[in-house]
């Protein structure tokens, strides 16, 4: 029983878990009363007609009279098969909103999680380097100022130095310019810098911690004896190490600002990715929109924690996988 | 003009720097090691005797550490090198091992591909040249299978297979001189025994030069050609191997004999501490703990090195002139072997 | 308060088994009964015989009708007074250990002196301030020492002066933060919402606490079944990220703060349970415990005073790392205008502030700072106390 049988039992324990998820929206969403009933019955009143008669009309309109295993079975044959439902706020398919969002979501997001995976492990290991010289204190007080304010809060600050008083940056978002241009770069810059300040907060402290323990390790001072030079010590030989650890932090940390704080980054910066989409939707009384980002952003959950253990195991080797 | 020695150490100073303050670790330590000799450094735990072998090629991190003092290696000073001339000598001409087999390899790669990287700091080979060299020297150090546990990583091994893997590692360059730190002290007893043959065997065919780094005056016994008396980072006695077991001169290398099993001190151990070493005391280091300590013992600089006979050679003021030598060494004078003196006190 | 819990740690055993062995309870359990007597009196009066929305002590002259939550802040107060503030008085020498231990950081003790004044502030200003206020005649009040152009304000509650033709109105000391476009003074905002952040600090601490090490010590001790399935459980709790599931439950059934606490509490302690299961495992093979369980002590008593006390250290940490997770949420949601609207909530003042603030900037600008510092000051201190507690773990200590 190798790797292939671990990641199989692993992908096999994340379907059960967004099964599981899948079926407790199901069970919140049946629990409670269904906005679109009260709205027709409102309406009727407003109209003069027959409530009850209205929301009757509007039960059976959605399938809300069939016995609760026929509606337990349809939903979940719906989310698993893509078919998420109407957008009343959007007039149009569920996923498709979704997808046009995600466009907008994977603009910054790539830029973002690319930049994390780059600097936080060379400022981390630049600040293990040079252990509590001053270049450290500066990289670390970094790190916890990035960690600790608030990324919309610290989004809203830029836009107003760099968008309303600078004049720098656009301050409105314009969803019409070419992904690859200098526009797009120049509006996208500051939402994915917070972004990055956010994530690398967390990593940079994990790498710095990590990557200090192994500088003093026995193996760096056999690879030292051995005649390696000093960059290769760090680039192989403490990084590769504090790789195994990071990896996971930096999954960790990625996907919790994913799902909290680039929702509010899209809605400071007006980008209409996601986040805004879901935020539009919950506004809106749009429940099938809402449930679909849910259902989203949970999945996105899924993988991420599954990514992070599979990264672990894959990168430390002496992981056995017998015990898992 | 004679032929310089393999390593000629002289007048080694390492020093740190901590909160406490200035923290000398190795103080003005001089030896030479010949070709294929075998030199042991003794002394307990804290005498200083790792940061002088490390010292040597320069491992130590600076700061906070900062070494002074001359080492040569056949007739280079490696301490006027710069760092590149350095490391092209550190792993090919001069190798180490270390104490605790179990860290001492990367656990992120294979056994093989960290023996291959120490050929291919130094040689221009190809892949598959270095990893038939590797193979051939884990088989010749006794692992077997070898070319098959080249792809395994290090947690899959023994600490004594850890241990061979590294004696492999450090011979692989065929060097000269081979820094020895404790290579048995965290292993079991017999598999001590089988790397301390090993390393015997390797030293005849290789011709190497080795400074042994111990606690184990049971080792030095076995394997050492002279020995090097450190306590609290200074030399107190130097000499062959015959000279220091069979006439142990200085006070601490005689309650070091003393400490061996069937000695005086076998249950005891030397009464006192080490001393601070950021605020050594005056005079000989080792006098707070010594039985003969007169007045003298406890002012100035650490006795100067007097010759009690032919290259042997013990740090203690009873050999300066005016002193009588045979107060320490009691009435049994030169002859008796460790386990038999008894002290005249 | 996070540096209070270290005594949990630092309860010798000698000391608890001596005291709670001979009088049967600890000094601990007494505060917490005597505490719990007339706090479980005052609810059920409250509860029985005043209205929803009188004011629970109208008989002393207090207008002010506790909530729900207030009971629970003060359940966990108290809780955190006997077991966290009363042991450290109790075993003065390990007290003065950790302290000189903790000392030694320099910003923790500026963030621990921080957020005691936060803390006190919260607790005693809301007793001796008046609630922040609607006035609409003074909206966009400057702080003291900034100024306003009149035209964004209709009256001036400090003094107006001119310059280069433009009148522009100065802050005062009656608002020294400055007020909200609704003329509702700052200041008395970031006192109250100091309150709101305790609660949440204190409430959620108490249910990721209790329910964490419960669900760890099962597992481990349960181990087999009962460990699986909990700590399967705890896998798919891990997965539903827990800010997504609030909107969607908020989205559904409409929140509150009381809402907010309570699901960010029962959501959040897979953490803890994971430390304290693993620290479980690995101290049941100890020693000490076997010792323990030799002379016959209960599983209970092993748990009480040897397993919680010694997890302690990873528990502090992870919570100290949590507390400023859920202030941050809170903020987001209001920001979002989703957060509970009827309280003074630093999120509820940002977020308001949002539309104004290239003119009157304090408003988003104060209550951001104390949510950063407030986040910051935890971050410090969760490094220390990971410092002082786990020498083992070489963080820094500066």
């Amino acid at each position: 029983m190798g790797l292939g049988w671990y990641i199989t039992r692993r992908v096999g324990w994340a379907v059960i878990v967004t099964f599981i998820i899948v079926t407790v929206t199901w069970a919140l969403i049946t629990a409670a009363p269904n906005p679109a009933v009260r709205q027709a019955a409102t309406q009727a009143a407003l109209d003069g007609g027959n409530p009850s008669a209205a929301a009757e009309r509007v039960r059976e309109l959605r399938g809300l009279n069939a016995p609760l295993h026929q509606r337990y079975i349809d939903y979940m044959v719906n989310v698993y098969t893509l078919d998420w439902g109407w957008s009343t706020m959007r007039s149009q398919p569920v996923t498709e909103a979704m997808l046009s969002a995600l466009y907008y979501t994977v603009q910054y997001s790539v830029p973002w999680t690319l930049f994390t995976i780059l600097l936080a492990p060379a400022v981390g290991l630049y600040s293990a380097a040079n252990q509590y010289s001053w270049k450290d204190h500066l990289a670390t007080g970094f790190a916890f100022f990035g960690y600790a304010i608030p990324n919309f809060f610290f989004g809203i600050m830029l836009l107003l130095l760099f968008g309303v008083y600078l004049e720098w940056i656009p301050i409105t978002y314009n969803s019409d310019v070419p992904v690859f241009s200098l526009e797009n770069a120049r509006q996208l810059i500051v939402p994915v810098f917070v972004l990055v300040t956010g994530s690398i907060g967390g990593t940079m402290r994990v790498a710095r911690n990590e990557s200090a323990e192994f500088i003093s390790a026995d193996f760096v001072k056999t690879a030292n004896a051995k005649g390696v030079s000093k960059l290769r010590v760090y680039a192989r030989h403490i990084l590769r190490p504090t790789m195994v650890p990071l990896s996971t932090t930096i999954v960790g940390q990625l996907l919790a600002l994913f799902i909290g704080a680039s929702l509010l980054v899209e809605i400071v910066f007006g980008i209409p990715g996601l986040g805004r989409l879901t935020f539009r939707a919950i506004i809106a009384q749009d429940t099938n929109l809402v449930l679909g980002s849910t259902l989203f952003f949970t999945f996105i959950a899924t993988i991420g924690n599954l990514i992070q253990d599979l990264v672990y195991t894959v990168l430390d080797p002496r992981i056995s996988f017998e015990d898992r | 003009m004679t032929q310089p020695p393999l390593l000629s150490v002289d007048g080694l100073t390492t020093t740190f720097n901590t909160d406490a303050g200035l923290l000398t670790a190795v103080d003005d330590v001089s030896f030479d090691i010949a070709e294929g000799e075998t030199l042991c450094l003794v002394g307990e735990s804290g005498s200083g005797k790792t940061v002088a072998s490390e010292s040597i090629t320069r491992l130590i991190d600076s700061p906070p550490g900062e070494t002074g003092g001359a080492v040569r290696y056949r007739g280079r000073d490696l301490t006027e090198m710069s760092e590149s001339e350095l490391r092209s000598l550190r792993g090919d001409n001069i190798t180490h091992i270390f104490q605790n087999p179990q860290d001492a390899l990367n656990h992120c790669y294979t056994v093989g591909w960290q023996i291959v990287e120490a050929i291919q700091m130094h040689e221009d080979v190809s892949d598959d040249a270095a990893r038939e060299r590797a193979v051939d020297l884990l088989n010749e150090v006794g692992i077997a299978n070898a070319a098959a546990r080249f792809d395994d990583y290090p947690h899959e091994f023994s600490g004594g297979q850890k241990q061979r893997v590294m004696i492999a590692m450090a011979l692989v360059t065929n060097p000269d001189l081979l820094i020895a730190d404790e290579p048995t002290t965290a292993l079991d007893v017999t598999v001590q025994a089988q790397i301390l043959r090993l390393l015997n065997r390797l030293q005849d065919e290789y011709g190497l030069g080795i400074l042994f780094v111990t606690h184990d005056l049971g080792v030095v016994a076995e394997i050492a050609d002279r020995v090097v008396v450190m306590y609290a980072g200074k030399v107190m006695e130097h000499g062959s191997v015959y000279d220091i077991f069979e006439q142990p001169s200085h006070p601490y290398t005689r309650a070091l004999m003393e400490c061996l099993p069937g000695g005086e001190r076998a249950s005891g151990g030397i009464p006192g501490t080490l001393p601070d070493p950021v605020d050594p005391p005056d005079g000989c280091r080792f006098a707070p703990r010594c039985d003969h300590a007169v007045s003298e013992c406890h002012t100035g600089e650490q006795p100067a090195e007097a010759e009690v006979s032919d290259s042997h050679c013990a740090s203690c003021v009873y050999y300066q002139p005016g002193y009588d030598a045979g107060t320490i060494l009691g009435p049994d004078t030169g002859s008796g072997s460790a386990s038999e003196e008894v002290t005249n006190d | 308060m996070a540096t209070d819990d270290q005594a949990r740690f630092d309860q010798t055993d000698w000391e608890e088994i001596d005291e709670s062995v001979d009088h049967g309870l600890s000094a601990n359990t007494k505060v917490v009964l005597a505490g719990l007597v007339p706090l479980v009196l005052l609810y059920a009066y409250d509860y029985t015989l005043v209205g929803q929305y009188e004011p629970t002590f109208g008989f002393v002259g207090w207008g002010y009708s506790v909530t729900q939550l207030d009971w629970l802040f003060a359940l966990s107060l108290l809780l955190f007074g006997a077991y966290g503030a009363l042991p450290l008085y109790q075993a003065p020498r390990m007290t003065k250990y950790y302290w000189g231990e903790f000392k030694r950081n320099r910003p923790a003790v500026v963030s621990l002196a921080f957020l005691a004044g936060i803390f006190t502030m919260g607790l005693l200003g809301p007793l001796v301030i008046s609630p922040p206020e609607t006035d609409i005649l003074i909206p966009y009040q400057p702080p003291l020492g900034f100024t306003i152009g009149m035209e964004s304000v209709v009256e001036c509650a400090g003094p107006v002066t001119e310059a280069g033709g433009q009148r522009v109105c100065h802050g005062s000391l009656a608002h020294p933060f400055g007020t909200t476009g609704s003329g509702k003074d700052i200041f008395r905002s970031v006192v109250y919402g100091m309150q709101i952040t305790m609660k949440i600090a204190f409430i959620t601490t108490l249910i990721v606490v209790t329910i964490g090490s419960a669900v760890g010590t099962v597992a481990a001790y349960g181990g087999g079944m009962v460990d699986e399935i909990l700590m399967r459980y705890v896998d798919i709790q891990q997965s539903f990220p827990t800010f997504i599931a609030y909107l969607l439950i908020l989205y559904i059934f409409g929140g509150g703060i009381a809402l907010f606490i309570l699901l960010f509490g029962l959501f959040s302690w897979e953490g803890t349970a994971r430390y304290v299961r693993s620290n479980a495992l690995a101290k049941v093979e100890e020693e000490y415990v076997k010792a323990t369980q030799l002379t016959g002590a209960s599983t209970y008593h092993i748990v009480r005073r040897h397993l919680v006390p010694n997890t302690a250290s990873s528990i502090i940490t992870d919570v100290t790392l949590l507390i400023p997770a859920f202030i941050l949420f809170e903020a987001q949601l209001a920001f979002l205008g989703l957060g509970d609207s009827t309280i003074p909530s630093w999120g509820q003042v940002l977020a308001g502030g949002r539309d104004a603030l290239p003119y009157a900037p304090w408003v988003t600008l104060i209550p951001g700072l104390f949510i950063f510092f407030t986040i910051l000051a935890f971050n410090f201190l969760g490094d220390a106390l990971l410092d002082a507690l786990n020498p083992q773990a070489e963080a820094e200590s500066e």
